[in-house]
Parts: structure tokens; sequence; C-alpha cells
């Protein structure tokens, strides 16, 4: 038997599954929000000639999305879904992926700033908590983990029997979890701050920053794919990584060393 | 590979699971209570401060868009049309010291200021318009809000297909922000029926449900309560938020 470490204190354990909970009710009240104007700009004002994406449904019973200008047919994906309600409807994101199921505005935005306070809340808790404790420099990308990526990588694909050394995260959990923490999620934040028109009228530089209200709508939205994208990599590596251990690790907060996590802590 | 298949399977069906779930506790009565905690937080945080962006000549959207409701289509407003709004009265009264109506004509007469700002709708979509007309806090020195009166209930000449009227409502800081406008002009031109002539709310720092069209009473009031379903507004009443800031 491997050792076991106590990798993931109370606080990080908490945020985490809170995380889970207000990620999956964000992603899907923001798709309710996005359906009641399923297009993006990359502009300030509306504009058809900025447009980056749109989903729509020409005709009953066709679903089509644009893309950069190239049009495919998405019905029974986006465009032309179900409504929520058993039947079929000129929708942009289906109904079994939208809270509330039925196209409800107002709910989906009830629901979207709960979750985002709490998203909000848990990340400035684990990253206080985390500062104090000291826990945060296990996890801070270094200038010198930065030549062990590549050798961390060629890891995973089997290009070296042995992984580089490291502490308790590997280099690539580090650069991951890093861009996710520290870029990506403040990215979502503030793009979503810079839609509010009262937030806009205190700070004009912070939607200007983002080239605009519907080019911040993009951004969000884009955000929001990238992390759905993080999500997918994260749980294939759960799940093919010693799922049971990793799921208990992160109920418990004890770990036990495999193979791959190097010379260990 | 079984487990990865099993692990496959179970993230899908939580990820199926989340909508029904979610729309089973959205229709519960404490969940919904609870998640519209956000909301006064929202309010205090980021509050009415500061002034929106005003945007240049070129900025201009000429074909302003439209949603919500269609012009009022009843014989009143029929008249006015008709007669070009020379009938119309603004009755402003409630907790004031002077009630008033004011034909078009007098609003004119007042002194006129020109924002160029951006509408955002609820919905998502943005447009640049360049309003014109009398500030809402030059109306107010007028009439006098007495010390009781806590907000500002514009009543408008449009209804749904149910007849429930439109409204809408600011508290009294709302009310004295500077760019806090009775627009009787959009683009350089009269308001036409479709932009809510002879007069709509503008308010440029609430998302466009708070800028009711085809005003004819305003109402100081110590609280909404009483007015329609209570929530301080037609779409409010429809379960979205009375801070229309974010």
């Amino acid at each position: 038997m491997r050792r076991k470490i106590y990798r993931y204190p109370f606080l990080l354990r908490l945020s985490h599954w809170f995380w889970v909970i207000a990620f999956a009710a964000l992603v899907s009240s923001g798709l309710q929000i996005f359906n009641a104007t399923p297009y993006l700009d990359a502009s300030d004002q509306s504009n058809p000639a900025h447009r980056v994406l749109s989903i729509g449904s020409p005709a009953d019973g066709v679903g089509t999305t644009t893309l950069f200008g190239k049009t495919f047919t998405t019905t029974g994906w986006l465009g032309w879904v179900d409504d929520g309600m058993g039947g079929h409807a000129p929708r942009a994101f289906a109904g079994w992926i939208t809270i509330p199921s039925y196209q409800d505005l107002a709910d989906g935005r009830r629901w979207h700033f709960f979750f985002a306070w709490l998203a909000l809340l848990c990340w400035l808790g684990w990253l206080v908590s985390a500062a104090i404790k000291g826990s945060l420099k296990d996890l801070i990308l270094r200038p010198s983990d930065l030549p062990k990526l590549w050798p961390m990588q060629a890891y995973y694909l089997k290009l070296r029997k042995e992984p580089p050394p490291h502490g308790i995260y590997n280099p690539l959990q580090k650069a991951s979890y890093n861009v996710i923490l520290f870029v990506i999620a403040p990215l979502v934040v503030l793009s979503g701050l810079a839609l509010s028109p009262g937030i806009d009228a205190i700070a004009h530089p912070l939607t200007s920053f983002f080239g605009g209200r519907q080019f911040a709508r993009l951004w969000h939205f884009t955000g929001m794919i990238l992390l759905i994208g993080f999500f997918l990599i994260h749980t294939f590596q759960i799940a093919t990584q010693g799922i049971i251990n990793q799921l208990n690790s992160m109920i418990t907060g004890w770990y036990r060393l495999r193979e791959d996590d190097g010379v260990g802590p | 590979m079984n487990r990865r298949l099993f692990v496959a399977s179970t993230i899908s069906s939580a990820l199926a699971a989340c909508s029904p779930i979610g729309t089973a506790l959205n229709n519960n009565e404490a969940f919904h209570t609870l998640l519209g905690v956000a909301q006064p937080l929202n309010h205090k945080l980021i509050g009415t401060r500061g002034l929106a962006k005003e945007y240049r000549e070129a900025d201009i959207m000429r074909d302003f868009p439209l949603t919500g409701f269609d012009p009022p289509s009843n014989s009143t407003y029929m008249d006015y049309l008709a007669n070009g709004f020379s009938s119309y009265r603004l009755i402003v009264d409630g907790a004031v010291e002077h009630r008033q109506g004011f034909s078009l004509a007098q609003l004119q007469k007042m002194s006129q200021t020109t924002q160029i700002t951006r509408h955002d709708c609820v919905e998502g979509w943005s447009a640049v318009g360049k309003w014109s007309g009398v500030r809402l806090s030059d109306l107010l020195d007028v009439v006098k809000p007495r010390s009781d009166a806590r907000y500002v209930v514009f009543h408008c000449m449009d209804a749904d297909e149910q007849g429930t009227p439109y409204y809408e409502s600011l508290d009294m800081h709302q009310a004295a922000h500077p760019q806090a406008l009775l627009a009787l002009r959009l683009n350089d031109a009269p308001l036409d029926a479709k932009h809510g002539a002879p007069v709509r709310l503008k308010v440029p720092t609430q998302l466009g449900y708070k800028n009711a069209k085809w005003v004819n009473h305003i109402e100081l009031v110590g609280s909404y309560a009483n007015i329609a379903m209570g929530k301080g507004g037609y779409w409010e009443d429809e379960g979205y938020e009375w801070y229309a800031g974010i």
C-alpha cells in the first residue's frame, strides 16, 4: 500500500463541491439567459455585421447555428429543440440543459445571480484560507515548474517512464489550476459584471476593456466554454487516474499517493 | 474500460439531471425565495452611482430596435395620435405639494437636456440612442415631493393582452439621478408611437424594462405595495428584479 497524505483541507473540499453545484447552475441558467437573445456580437452595441455566433430557426422544424458566417443545420441540437414542456420550439439551447427547463428569463436570472454570488464567495473563501494557511504556495506555478511541463506531459503520453519530481501538485496540475482559478474564473466574473448597466456607469473602463457590452457577453460565453472544456478534461483525468482514490480524497481530504505522483512531498 | 464507461454514464446522467432538479427546485417556494437574496445584495453594492457613458453622434443606431409592448390601441391614445397629442396631459400627483397636469407643449417649454446613451435590454441586446427631454428632477422640483414620498411611480397607457397596464417605479435617489430623463425626442425627432410617444422614461443606468414608454401619470408614493401586484413594476410583478441595474 502506498502512503496516504492529507492533501485537501476542509475549506478546499467544501468550496470544491459548492463549485460543482454552482457551476452546473450557472451554466444551465446562463444558457437560459442566452436564449433570450441567441446571438453574440464582437461589438459594443448589437451589430449583425460583427456577429460571431447566432442560433436560430429559419422555419418550423429547422434549427441552424451560424459561427463566423458559416451556417450549419443543427435541428434537434440547437435552434429547434425540446421546449422543456414536452414539445419542440424555436429556441437556442434545449430544455434538458437549461434551468428552468422551459423558457423563463426572469427565473434564469434569479438562479444566475444567486449562484454567481455562491461561486464568488467560495472562490474568495478558498483563496483567503489557502493564503493564510500557506497551502497556496503548493499550488502556485513557479518559473522552476516550467521546464517540467513537457516531461510531465510526456509521462502522461507514455513517452517517459517516470514523472519529473514535484510537490503535492504536478506541474501540469499547477498550470491548469492556475489558469482556471486566476485567469479564466476572473475573466468570467469580470465580463459578467461588465454586462451590468449599473456597474458600467461606475466603471466604464471595465466594459471598454472587453470591447463593449455585447463583446463582454461574447467573452462571458467564451469563458463558459473554456470552463466546460476544463471540466471535461478534469473529469476524464479523475476517471482515469484512480477514480475511487480521487473522489474519496476530495471528500475526506486523504489522498493515497500514486506512482505518477513523482517523489511526493 | 468498463469503469470509464461507468464514470462517463454517471457524469452524463448527473448533467441530464441538472435541469429537472433545477426546475423542480425553482417551483419550490422556499427555494425560490432563497434565490432572491442576491437582489438586495446587488442593489446595495451596485446601486445607482456614477453616470452612464455618453456616446458620439456617430455611434447612434438610427433604426432603434423595439421589444416589449405594441403602442396603446385605446381610443384615448388614438385621439392623441390624431390631434398631435394636443389633448395629452402628464398628470403628476400623489405625495407632492402641487399636483399638476402638464401638456406636451408645457413639457417642451421646460429646460431640455440631451443624452446619447446605450440602452441595455434585459434580453441581452444593446443600442445607442440620442434622447432629449425634461430631466425628471426638474419636473419633481416643480411639483415639490412631500417628505413622505419614497418612490416615483410611472403609470403608462399601454397594457398587455389581458388588459394589465404597464407601470414602473424608481426610488427618490434614482429619480434624482442627472440622467433620469422624461424623453420627448429620440434621434432628433419627436418620439414616435412605437418608441413611447409622447413621453417615455429614460434611465440609462438601468435595464430597458425600467424605461417605461407611453407615460401619462406620475404618482409619488410612500410604498408601491398597493399598486397592481405590489412589486413596483409590470415586469417585476412577472418575476423580474425591482433593481434593474444588473
